[in-house]
């Protein structure tokens, strides 16, 4: 398995004094495959993202991308190689969906240069391929939220990059545009490109992802296949509630366990 | 837009015959063709006035139109971060103890204003309750007032007779005193701090995301939040020098942009400098036409600017935040 990230006992706190939250963490990320890390909130899955992107730098670790260390990237090669897909994105401006995925193309132009014809290519064949063509005049503020997570993958199409950081890309959703939006994923990682997301929710995981890194108090509990990870005694100390998992059709299920009656 | 561009220069030409010379309100071409007397009074006078309110107005409503998207927050104008209040303290300290140069003043003004926006936002980011909007509004609020102290300190210990008239009427705002040299002086800040808006006027879209989403899209966020508050706050503490404090049109104008041509800066912030030249040309034709003597253009503009705010709320609403 070739890594796409690489994690050495990083340590991360957001201010001196303020509690640790990523403590001796080391992980491999593998490449061309949709990852999931799982673990109930406030574990640190937001920050190790945000580490991977880059806008976050450990206190202590190592942290290698394809091989390379990761100060080693540019602020433009960095943002030609990853996107991110925050689970909430908040302006108070009213773009349309079609000026917002433009943004997209911003690691290709300088602060000066304006969109040309081919951005807007881009972006139209983005919009097609996340399904929301028919979307492109409305103002992001009058649409779903599902509707919203697609304007957000539109604008990682946009920025071509081959490796996708998502944040709870599910959180919110109903089935259908949680199924949606997995599919999508899975169809981006099935053209070559790696796909990380973090989620607190084990089944939307075992859906949409090829690799599962468990994580509780800011370290790494599990990581493997699907088999490998998704156990009842896994999932059961991370999430402090009994979890039964069954198989279905070979993969995993995980339900809540409601005990005896 | 085009439409926009062709009103800006349908005002400025209609402006300069507006006035009260030879009789009130509007001065025939004939007048001015014949009469030596009225070709000096626009030549010397209307000219270099007109000229500074509409570029007043483009810096104003450009420098509002930035500092709202670049703090993610639509409620903001250059007065409420405490940078017209702190332009107009650095204006004043320098006319009572230094110098009335121009030259200096604007640079004093510049000084303090900068001053002040860099206390609003340390200040914001220590206050450790309620959102983003409210923590800079009260930063604002809070640094704009010790302003207003420091000139109203400045008040208190001018001269009654000759500085302090001099500095109240300053302190309303208006362009009453405005001549060429005032001009050339305001006219490199004002036409950089444009120049560079105008020049990064789609950025300044990513400037407004999440900071983590504008880091991946590869905005240097410190070094371009920085550059283009320098240049936006150095040309409105500069007009502010020489205009006193001119409240509303930073606010306002910006949300008629966005109203009339959708939320992207790409076209609103353009649309905003005109509506802002447009805007403090007819304020203050009305400002020296109204009535025989000169109504402060600052209580003009705060008066059409809070009506047309009051009826922008009620209206459309304004959203303060919202997700994407």
């Amino acid at each position: 398995m070739s890594s796409l990230f690489s994690l050495e006992g990083i340590e991360f706190r957001y201010d001196t004094g303020e509690p640790i939250v990523l403590e001796g963490l080391s992980l491999q990320i593998p490449a061309g495959k949709v990852t999931a890390i799982l673990g109930p909130n406030g574990t640190g899955k937001t920050t190790l993202l945000h580490i991977m992107l880059g806008v976050l730098k450990p206190d202590r670790g190592k942290i290698t991308l394809s091989g390379k260390p990761h100060q080693a990237y540019s602020r433009q090669e960095l943002s030609r190689l990853i996107g991110l897909v925050p689970q909430f994105e908040s302006t108070p401006f009213n773009f349309t969906v079609y000026e917002y995925a433009l943004l997209g193309g911003s690691p290709y132009l300088s602060p000066f240069q304006m969109p040309g014809k081919e951005d807007l290519e881009i972006v139209e064949r983005a919009l097609e391929t996340a399904g929301i063509s028919h979307l492109a005049k409305k103002p992001v503020m009058e649409i779903s939220g599902g509707e919203r997570q697609l304007v957000q993958i539109a604008r990682v199409l946009a920025q071509r990059t081959s490796i996708l950081l998502l944040d709870e890309p599910t959180a919110h959703l109903d089935l259908e545009n949680q199924s949606r939006i997995l599919k999508l994923l899975k169809k981006m990682s099935d053209r070559g490109e790696s796909v990380v997301m973090t989620t607190h929710d084990p089944n939307a995981a075992i859906f949409g992802a090829d690799y599962f890194v468990l994580m509780k108090g800011g370290s790494i509990t599990a990581c493997g296949s699907a088999n490998e990870v998704i156990t009842s005694q896994n999932l059961s100390r991370i999430y402090r509630v009994p979890i039964r998992v069954e198989k279905n059709k070979g993969y995993p299920m995980v339900v809540m366990d409601k005990g005896e009656a | 837009m085009l439409f926009l561009a062709l009103a800006v220069l349908g005002v400025f030409l209609a402006s300069i015959f507006v006035g009260r010379y030879p009789k009130p309100y509007w001065m025939p071409f004939r007048v001015f063709q014949e009469d030596p007397l009225a070709r000096q009074l626009v030549l010397k006078l209307r000219l270099p006035r007109l000229i500074t309110a509409l570029l007043l107005g483009m810096v104003l409503s450009a420098a509002g139109a930035v500092l709202q998207m670049v703090f993610r927050n639509p409620l903001v104008e250059p007065g409420f971060l405490g940078v017209s209040q702190g332009a107009a303290f650095g204006a004043a300290i320098s006319i009572l103890w230094f110098t009335r140069h121009p030259l200096v003043i604007e640079l004093s003004a510049t000084f303090f204003g900068l001053l002040a926006l860099a206390g609003s936002y340390f200040l914001s980011t220590r206050i450790r309750y309620g959102g983003w909007v409210l923590r800079l509004i009260l930063s604002g609020v809070a640094v704009s007032a010790l302003f207003s102290a420091g000139v109203g300190f400045l008040k208190y210990i001018a001269d009654p007779l000759t500085e302090l008239p001099e500095l109240t009427f300053w302190l309303l705002g208006g362009l009453y005193s405005v001549t060429w040299r005032d001009l050339l002086f305001v006219l490199p800040f004002g036409l950089a701090g444009l120049a560079v808006i105008y020049a990064m006027r789609w950025r300044i879209n990513l400037l407004s995301l999440d900071d983590e989403t504008a880091f991946s899209l590869g905005a240097s966020l410190s070094r371009e939040r920085l550059v283009l508050l320098v240049f936006a706050v150095s040309a409105t503490a500069a007009l502010t020098a020489i205009s006193g404090i001119i409240g509303w049109i930073g606010l306002i104008v910006p949300h008629i942009a966005r109203r009339l041509l959708g939320a992207s800066s790409e076209k609103s912030i353009p649309a905003a400098i005109l509506i802002g030249g447009i805007f403090s040309m007819i304020a203050d034709s009305l400002a020296r036409t109204l009535l025989p003597g000169e109504i402060p253009l600052g209580i003009l503009t705060s008066a059409i600017g809070a009506i047309l705010f009051i009826y922008l709320m009620v209206s459309i609403g304004i959203k303060v935040r919202n997700h994407v």
